[in-house]
């Protein structure tokens, strides 16, 4: 839990950055492009709350749990999403 | 598969997000008769079909299918065939839309209700998996959820058909028009989200007014880095001006705007459930998913999960559908037969059997395998497990530049690459897509394993059954694949690079809640795919057997085709053409009666045995090629008495049917699915030089290393 809460100290930490089972809420979409459109429509909104369910075996692409549902972003993509 | 729709008929577009079952809905209300939809520039292929006369419309409904999208802004083909359905880009417009939503997971799905909202379409929404909702403790009260968006809502189930009676009639009671419902864009600046937000009217503005147009376009100009497709002159001048950045903002702003109206919706409707005491990053629906998960997307049983489902899917496709083919081969056998029974020999004879009814079967002979693939991936997708084998294979296929998704097919293109081409569908991306189809071909398919063992067994290996020489058969085999597949992956990294350069496309990918497969719509999926392939590839496929027959068998006089014995096929206007071509054979390793089988195997490689057969003055069908064995063994050049087949010359000839394009099938559904003769030219051309230079690296290094 330290890890956590030292977190929110931290600026600039990424979605990719998630430890299994943390939590977090998106402060913005980084970039430009199609990218920042898909996943904001698919939920990554300023204030969304979001969880690191599990990372694939081969060591990616992660799983994310939002708005009642799961969704898999590699890490590149996840490292995007900047959160607080 | 049915009748057109009656001119008077009302057009409804069935809308909805991926994984909610509106297929199920789609069959339910059409009761599966469904036909190709006809609409200008649409790329992608939609099903219509109209509402089953049970449910007593008050007016005649057709509905078309649109693909399942969670937007409409463009970021594939697919939200642009639904987009251009719905404001009348493709020549019809969609009088009304059903929208179909999971209702146990209404805080995405109501996203996409928000945005076609702004159409100003009417519009009901289908309420599915109602039940569902109902028993993971998150009811969705259909008259609450009405009240909030202002349209109307009908619980529906597509598994027990519930509620469709209610859908048929609240799309036959909606209005004729109806006004845009626009999630409104706040005034002020007191905030930075309200900073954006005039940014955002600002844009709108510059567009020509806040409507469901510059709605569209602000965020497909974001997702398309400016150009948009469609876009006026004024409208594409106006995003210039505006800039990126603005844009950005602008496009930013407003899907936040929608997702705060969601969760205002969501607020009015949940009420006092329990909602409210569950955290805000659960996700209830897939909490049965999460336990099935933990082995199938587990560090180590997933993927040895993964290994037997990759090797049943397999061996259905390889083993599974041969007593299939087995059955039809001997069918098409038979009716030759009693065909030249009836007629007697002759040229017609000749042309009808070996022309006509091989042909047909050159085409019916793949069914079993295309309807074993696509019953196995149609079942994968169902399930939700095609999504978590992408995601367990992301990791490989985007070292290469590809989508997890493309994973299926270049395996399943060991068995055949013809099923393999046609399910590369799941694609979204075109260019990765032509990726793949490209690099399928190169796999070594089972039609390559009759040439190997024929060449193997005449050249390497005696026939001796000893540890030994099955030990010596099997590595030389094992070789063909592993160079097969280093080069389908070597293939797909060149021309990622070059010709189809684009970036990895993103991993965005939805991992749905585990459903038990719906057999009858995977039936009716295979159906169409399989009646696709022999309608559009079938015709190419006969037009070409019956090309290869004729070069193979004229000039008549000259060959004997049609008269009592075997026909002389090395005085055909094939076997001249490989005399002629010889010098370029030579080089090779082969001799005009190699390359006579090499253009007769171009129907299908296996036809190699039996083309080599009568060459050799066989008259024995491919059944039994022992005694070709033999023949190809003892060939010998009359002048210097030395064998005309060498284990050199048997590598070459191996190595080139690893690489050559030798498939008219292939050919055929490349050019079906790329829509295109010049990248199926350019398969062919491109597969069978490649081919021509390793079997000319092989011959002639293997000489220069003193090798035959």
């Amino acid at each position: 839990m330290a890890a956590a809460l030292d977190a929110h100290a931290v600026p600039g930490r990424d979605l990719a950055a998630l430890t299994v089972g943390e939590s977090a809420r998106v402060v913005a979409v980084d970039g430009d492009g199609a990218l920042v459109i898909r996943l904001g429509e698919m939920g990554f909104v300023a204030g969304t709350a979001v969880r690191l369910v599990k990372v694939a075996p081969l060591g990616d692409p992660l799983q994310f749990s939002l708005r009642g549902y799961h969704i898999s972003l590699r890490r590149a993509e996840a490292a995007r999403v900047r959160i607080a | 598969m049915s009748a057109q729709a009656p001119k008077t008929s009302r057009l409804v577009a069935l809308a909805g997000n991926p994984n909610v079952g509106k297929t199920s809905l789609f069959n339910l209300l059409t009761h599966s008769r469904h036909r190709v939809g006809n609409y200008a520039g649409v790329t992608v292929e939609r099903l219509e079909g109209d509402v089953a006369a049970e449910f007593t419309p008050a007016v005649p409904i057709t509905i078309v299918d649109l693909p399942g999208c969670y937007s409409l802004t463009t970021t594939s083909s697919d939200e642009a065939v639904a987009h251009d359905l719905l404001v009348g880009a493709a020549g019809r417009t969609a009088a009304a839309i059903v929208v179909v939503v999971d209702a146990t997971n209404l805080s995405r799905n109501l996203y996409f209700v928000l945005q076609l909202r702004e159409l100003g379409t009417p519009m009901v929404v289908a309420l599915n998996m109602s039940d569902a909702a109902r028993s993971l403790g998150m009811p969705a009260d259909p008259d609450r959820l009405a009240a909030a968006l202002g349209v109307p809502v009908v619980a529906t189930s597509g598994r027990s058909g519930d509620g469709l009676p209610a859908l048929v009639a609240a799309i036959a009671a909606l209005p004729e028009t109806c006004a845009p419902s626009l999630v409104a864009v706040p005034a002020g600046t007191d905030d930075t989200r309200h900073i954006s937000a005039q940014v955002l009217a600002e844009a709108l503005a510059a567009l020509g007014g806040d409507d469901a147009r510059s709605r569209w376009l602000v965020c497909t100009a974001v997702a398309t880095a400016g150009e948009v497709p469609g876009a006026t002159a004024a409208e594409q001048s106006a995003l210039e001006t505006l800039g990126p950045h603005r844009m950005g903002r602008a496009a930013t702003a407003l899907i936040a705007l929608r997702y705060a109206e969601v969760d205002r919706v969501l607020g009015g409707v949940r009420g006092d459930d329990g909602g409210a005491a569950r955290r805000d990053d659960d996700a209830p629906a897939l909490a049965a998913s999460d336990r099935i998960d933990a082995v199938l997307t587990h560090r180590l049983w997933g993927l040895l999960a993964f290994g037997l489902v990759m090797g049943l899917v397999f061996t259905a496709v390889f083993t599974g559908a041969q007593p299939f083919m087995d059955a039809i081969e001997a069918a098409m056998g038979w009716l030759s037969a009693s065909i030249a029974d009836a007629l007697g020999p002759g040229l017609l004879t000749d042309l009808v059997t070996e022309g006509i009814i091989a042909g047909a079967g050159n085409v019916i002979v793949f069914v079993p395998q295309i309807a074993m693939l696509f019953l196995f991936l149609g079942m994968l997708e169902d399930t939700g497990y095609l999504a978590r084998a992408a995601f367990l294979m992301d990791r490989l296929m985007s070292r290469l530049g590809l989508h997890g998704r493309a994973f299926i097919p270049l395996l399943s293109a060991y068995a055949c690459a013809v099923p393999s081409i046609l399910g590369t569908r799941a694609i979204s991306s075109f260019k990765d897509r032509l990726v793949t189809i490209l690099m399928i071909p190169y796999m070594s398919c089972s039609a390559r394993l009759p040439i190997y063992s024929l060449v193997i067994g005449a050249l390497f290996v005696t026939d001796a059954d000893t540890v030994g020489a099955n030990v010596q058969r099997a590595g030389i085999l094992l070789g063909m694949y592993v160079l097969s597949t280093c080069s389908a992956l070597a293939v797909g990294f060149v021309a990622k690079r070059t010709l189809l350069r684009s970036p990895t496309p993103p991993l965005v990918l939805e991992l749905p809640p585990y459903r038990l497969p719906r057999l009858r719509n995977t039936a009716l999926t295979v159906y169409d795919r399989t009646m696709d392939f022999v309608r559009n590839a079938g015709t190419i496929i006969v037009a070409m057997t019956i090309v290869l027959w004729a070069l193979l068998s004229f000039p008549r006089d000259a060959t004997g085709a049609g008269g009592e014995g075997p026909t002389d096929i090395g005085a055909s206007y094939a076997g001249r053409a490989a005399q002629t071509l010889e010098p370029g054979l030579a080089p090779i390793g082969q001799d005009w009666r190699m390359g006579i089988g090499i253009i007769g195997s171009f129907a299908a490689r296996e036809v190699l045995v039996g083309t080599l057969g009568l060459v050799y003055g066989m008259e024995a069908q491919d059944d039994d090629p022992v005694p070709l064995r033999e023949a190809i063994r003892a060939d010998v050049d009359p002048q210097t008495g030395a064998p005309r087949h060498t284990p050199l010359s048997g590598l070459a000839l191996m190595v080139f049917f690893v690489y050559a394009c030798q498939c008219m099938s292939t050919l055929a559904v490349t050019r079906r699915e790329t829509g295109s003769w010049g990248w199926t030219v350019f398969m062919f051309v491109s597969m069978t030089s490649i081919a021509y230079l390793a079997a000319l690296l092989v011959f002639q290094g293997g000489r220069a290393l003193g090798f035959g």
